[in-house]
């Protein structure tokens, strides 16, 4: 068993489903919504970056093109949609956002946007590959590992080193008394949103290139994937969705390394959510 | 009085009656083929491949004449590659829009449940390019001009321990109906031939991340990988291959025969080698004819899943033609076909009694980006279908 192998696939697996689920815990971390149609802005960032790549060819410019209309569609989700839901008991607000998934999954579908096919994105040799003396790893996953220790670093910084920040963990804590004491509430929610679809956006360009393939219906398997993580690291907690998206990784790359697809990989997810449900509701860093 | 009234009105309109079905027996306006293809869901590709296959093959057959100057018309409906799906639009086919008989341009779990239908309703159905080998078994009125996966399987053993002289083989399967008859059929091969299987897995359809069965496949060393896969995992399996540094050489099947195989795949697709039943470098007229009209008509390049569905319309044509239009004498026509040349993907040789066509089994290897042809399997031992 090669461990070089296993740790790089873990990592790798790891830090796209941190990138995916984090913008999910945010959101939920702030309004406490279920935010499935959080896979849907993957998607369009998918989409948007692989559009923009064809444009131009250049990789950042789509990455960041892709984070822009994500961030926007998903203020446009929260200014639109869940801003009138925000005092119904929660049921309501999730309901709506698997109708919202479902609906943007089949508007995206259609011939004008991204059709029915798979496109190949074919931008993976923008980092270098990097050889170590105990492994090589591959440009592709270079890509995937910076950009996520970039974003981690930069999520750190911005939520214990700024007011916005600060301001966010207020009202994950206590929304009203969050305003009471002048927070701009919806400012924030906004801001929050925009962050979070951002990053989803790029995980969604990060995963097209990474698999060269990009498609209407890839958030079906990350839809549910990215809340068993979020639900396994503590719903809210942005440390908690880290350690989840890792130790969810290393289970399902263990097991297929060691034993094979006893189960289906996407399986091992559910497997562990009936675990984590049944043992620990609040997840391993939650709050009960 | 009055009486006398209603009677007459009674006998008019009975003639009336007698007079309008009898007018049915003129010849109808067309003749009605059903297809159903997967034009949406992970399949799409290869279904919108299949049903323009299908119309490339009704607007040749309508530019000559049709049947017997009677046009065809191609009903198609989309079953999303899903059994239910399939089953309902059979029912469709049969009910509502009362085809003649029917082409199933669409996988093999789908068309296996589809052929029930027909199968029941009396309808003959040709599929395309499903290889599952329940498909004809289900009745009479059920025919394959596609490979079969008994008959693919092996070729693929005679191309890894025959011509490629492979040693230490490792298998990789998709876990459906597909996948496990092909490898069911290449195993049998190479072990009789005393092939050593090193490694042997089934993986989920739709995996995208395969470095971790990757990496254990490259630890026992195998001279070649056959990998049972549609186009997007196929992709996925030969690019991650190449990054996990897998040197065997990896042998594929009709699930690979895509334009969309080789985008996706890029420069990884190199080098790898497919059985599958379009040749792109036959001298056969009609093989050219429908590779260039493909790619000028639809923008795209031919593969092997459209020519399939080509060549049951074809088939059924012929059927049509020579029989007659009624069911019977179709399915009659068909066992009687003998070298059929008009085929993309043929010459047909026959039908056998499970109504499996008999026909030449091509390898293709992608070279500069594109399929050209590495070898042909013709041999009966290896092409005669075991029923």
């Amino acid at each position: 068993m090669n461990l070089w192998n296993i740790l790089l696939d873990t990592l790798t697996q790891g830090s796209i489903y941190f990138l995916i689920a984090v913008g999910l815990t945010m959101v939920y971390g702030i309004l406490k919504i279920l935010h499935i149609a959080h896979a849907a802005v993957y998607t369009v960032g998918a989409g948007v970056g692989l559009a923009v790549f064809r444009l131009t060819g250049n990789f950042w410019i789509s990455l960041v093109a892709a984070m822009g209309v994500s961030g926007l569609v998903g203020v446009l989700i929260y200014r639109g949609v869940y801003f009138y839901m925000l005092d119904q008991p929660r049921i309501v607000p999730l309901i709506t956002s698997v109708g919202l998934f479902l609906l943007m999954q089949d508007l995206l579908q259609k011939p004008f946007l991204m059709g029915p096919y798979q496109h190949a994105f074919p931008a993976q040799d923008v980092f270098p590959s990097v050889r170590l003396p105990w492994g090589d790893v591959p440009s592709a996953q270079v890509m995937i590992l910076v950009l996520t220790a970039a974003t981690l670093m930069g999520l750190y910084l911005l939520f214990t080193r700024t007011r916005l920040g600060l301001a966010w963990q207020a009202a994950s804590m206590d929304r009203d008394m969050a305003g009471a004491v002048g927070i701009n509430l919806n400012r924030a929610v906004a801001l929050n949103f925009l962050l979070g679809s951002a990053l989803a956006g790029a995980a969604g360009v990060l995963v097209g290139v990474f698999y060269n393939s990009v498609y209407a219906t890839m958030g079906d398997v990350p839809s549910y994937k990215a809340f068993v993580v979020i639900v396994l690291g503590g719903m809210g907690s942005v440390s908690g969705t880290v350690v989840a998206s890792f130790l969810l990784a290393l289970a399902e790359t263990v097991l297929l390394s060691f034993v094979g697809y006893v189960l289906p990989r996407d399986a091992i997810a559910f497997l562990v959510l009936i675990l984590v449900l049944m043992f620990r509701p609040q997840g391993l860093l939650g709050r009960s | 009085m009055k009486a006398w009234r209603w009677l007459v009105v009674l006998v008019a309109l009975s003639l009336g009656v007698v007079l309008a079905s009898g007018c049915g027996q003129t010849r109808p306006s067309s003749y009605k083929i059903g297809i159903f293809s997967p034009t949406t869901g992970f399949a799409a590709a290869d279904g919108t491949s299949a049903l323009h296959g299908a119309e490339l093959a009704v607007k040749y057959i309508n530019e000559q004449g049709g049947i017997n100057g009677v046009p065809l018309e191609l009903v198609h409906y989309d079953d999303a590659a899903k059994p239910d799906q399939a089953v309902n639009v059979a029912h469709k086919l049969v009910g509502q829009d009362k085809v003649v008989a029917a082409v199933s341009g669409s996988y093999s779990g789908a068309t296996r449940a589809a052929a029930s239908v027909f199968q029941e309703a009396g309808i003959p159905m040709i599929s395309g390019y499903a290889v599952h080998p329940e498909i004809t078994k289900t009745g009479n009125m059920i025919w394959r001009t596609g490979s079969l996966a008994v008959v693919q399987g092996r070729v693929g053993g005679a191309l890894a321990v025959d011509k490629l002289g492979a040693k230490r083989i490792a298998i990789l399967t998709i876990d459906n109906d597909f996948g496990t008859s092909l490898a069911d059929a290449f195993k049998e091969y190479v072990l009789a031939k005393g092939a050593e299987i090193v490694f042997e897995e089934k993986y989920p359809l739709g995996e995208k991340e395969f470095r971790a069965i990757l990496n254990r496949i490259k630890e026992a060393n195998p001279d070649v990988l056959y990998a049972s896969a549609y186009y997007n995992e196929a992709a996925n399996i030969v690019r991650q291959a190449k990054e996990v540094g897998l040197t065997a050489t990896i042998i594929g099947q009709e699930g690979y025969d895509s334009p969309k195989f080789l985008e996706l795949a890029g420069d990884a697709a190199e080098g790898v080698i497919i059985t599958t039943d379009l040749n792109r470098d036959s001298d056969r007229e009609i093989t050219q004819w429908y590779i260039r009209t493909y790619e000028e008509t639809y923008g795209i390049a031919a593969d092997m899943v459209g020519a399939s569905t080509f060549d049951a319309v074809m088939v059924l044509a012929y059927a049509m033609r020579k029989g007659g239009t009624q069911p019977d004498q179709i399915v009659k026509a068909l066992a009687e076909l003998r070298d059929f040349e008009d085929a993309v993907t043929g010459p047909f040789y026959r039908f056998t009694e499970g109504r499996e066509v008999m026909r030449p089994v091509t390898a293709q290897i992608v070279k500069n980006g594109r399929f050209r042809f590495y070898a042909e399997f013709d041999d009966p031992a290896l092409i005669t279908p075991p029923w």
